[in-house]
């Protein structure tokens, strides 16, 4: 099978009003280095609790390589939609004991990643896509089944831009989302299997995704409406 | 659409391949290039083999002398996490999904090890000897011994992001991160029995840890009983692995 251009959700579709593209164009280089230098500290004196938020803070979009805007924004994407999908699992009742509790703290932890995304783009972010958990938040089963697809699938899709960032501080933040999600993954198959099947360290290397293969999948689930 | 009843993984979505054919008709170009241009990274079917082929692409004297120091920290930190396993294992008080756990584990650290001696070659630091005086023993201070060094390495390789120079180790190493936090968050919930606390995954954003402050932290557990690498780096006079106590 294939599938047309025009089906596949891109960032660039996302962004279109160009105000990243225009961003990206507009980048001053006097900018730049003043946004590496208030960073650079922070990146190489070790993050403590909290230095992501702070590293973000000094972040503008504007003042970002458009590849990083784009990649915070592929990530803010998916992290949109992770928060959207706990919220609602959250608020539907459905979940009892450990998946409820898991629920809670990893909704917790989406929406602390959309916040920081968000204020790392500024002006530059995606505006959040509307969604449809097609019923998969109504039941604890599905619940979690759906909840370990997105959480492998975001350690891969962070994974997979690790070498595509230029910005120190933009690949400390990744960075420190990365194993976050990976934690993620591991407690809701934990959950579901108890450590057997689905075993919660699948394999001793990671996989990861590109950026077009991890937006081919989500538009498969059909989750994103717009 | 999926069934919410069986909603599929995404590596089983695109068991024909589809997916990717797609992604590269996106890009505009040919599913072979597509494949050429990820074929170390880009899927689960050749994941297992990742840092390897990436590896091999840097052979280690070509390595800047920095890149080979966070090598050799990293095995050796994998070198205590193998060999934990492996002692946990041998001594038998482990049973359930602690042993399960355990026996998973250890074939994770074992193939970090040798994925990373490889890459290194004559460059590799030696393993160094080891006391884990009594953590294995027993089921709840394995646990508790295990959660610690997993969390280390996670914070360990985390806090080398920023300064690898190579796009493979990079890679590598990045590998090698979620795995680590799969691990903590296991043993984490296996300890939690399921109630959340301690948390699997206690923050939003995880934590770092600089190569100072993770070889302090191991040198305190006393695990270690040879001195640490200190020549094995090579030429990496300058940004070797060092007690800073």
């Amino acid at each position: 099978m294939s599938r047309t251009h025009d089906e596949h959700p891109t960032l660039a579709e996302l962004d279109r009003d160009g105000a990243i593209e225009e961003a990206a164009a507009g980048v001053d280089r006097a900018t730049r280095a003043a946004f590496l230098r208030r960073t650079g500290a922070l990146v190489g004196g070790g993050m403590a609790l909290g230095a992501i938020p702070i590293a973000f803070a000094g972040a503008e979009g504007g003042g970002l390589p458009s590849g990083d805007v784009k990649i915070l924004n592929f990530a803010l994407t998916l992290e949109y939609l992770e928060a959207a999908f706990y919220k609602e699992a959250v608020s539907k009742g459905a979940l009892k004991g450990g998946a409820a509790t898991f629920a809670q703290t990893v909704s917790e932890h989406e929406a602390a990643h959309v916040e920081a995304l968000k204020k790392a783009l500024g002006s530059k972010a995606v505006a959040e896509p509307k969604f449809d958990f097609k019923g998969t938040t109504s039941s604890e089963g599905t619940f979690l089944k759906t909840s370990m697809t997105l959480e492998d699938t975001g350690v891969e899709a962070y994974e997979g831009q690790v070498g595509n960032i230029k910005t120190p501080a933009v690949l400390m933040a990744a960075g420190s989302i990365l194993p976050v999600e990976a934690r993620h993954a591991s407690w809701v198959r934990d959950i579901i299997g108890a450590g057997k099947s689905p075993t919660p360290a699948p394999a001793a290397f990671n996989p990861s995704m590109s950026m077009s293969m991890v937006l081919s999948a989500v538009k498969a689930t059909g989750f994103i409406k717009a | 659409m999926n069934n919410s009843s069986d909603f599929p993984s995404f590596t089983e979505l695109d068991r024909d391949g589809a997916i990717q054919e797609a992604a590269a008709n996106v890009d505009g170009i040919t599913r072979a290039a597509f494949m050429r241009r990820t074929a170390a990274f880009a899927g689960g079917a050749v994941a297992a083999s990742a840092f390897p082929i990436a590896m091999a692409q840097a052979a280690s004297g070509a390595l800047p002398s920095g890149d080979l120091a966070i090598l050799n920290y990293a095995l050796t930190l994998e070198y205590l996490e193998a060999a934990f396993y492996k002692d946990a294992l041998s001594k038998g008080a482990l049973s359930g999904e602690t042993k399960h756990f355990a026996s998973v584990v250890y074939a994770h650290e074992s193939a970090h090890v040798e994925a990373l001696k490889k890459t290194l070659g004559s460059k590799a630091v030696k393993t160094p000897s080891f006391n884990f005086k009594g953590t294995t023993a027993s089921q709840s201070t394995f646990q508790a011994t295990s959660k610690t060094l997993e969390d280390t390495g996670v914070t360990a390789y985390l806090g080398q992001a920023g300064a690898i120079k190579t796009p493979a180790v990079l890679a590598a190493a990045g590998s090698i991160l979620p795995v680590e936090a799969r691990h903590a968050a296991w043993i984490t919930n296996v300890i939690a029995k399921g109630s959340g606390s301690p948390s699997p995954a206690p923050e939003a954003f995880q934590k770092s840890a600089t190569m100072s402050e993770v070889l302090s932290a191991v040198a305190e557990t006393g695990f270690i009983t040879s001195s640490l690498p200190t020549a094995a780096a090579g030429s990496a006079t300058s940004a070797q692995p060092s007690m800073t106590g």
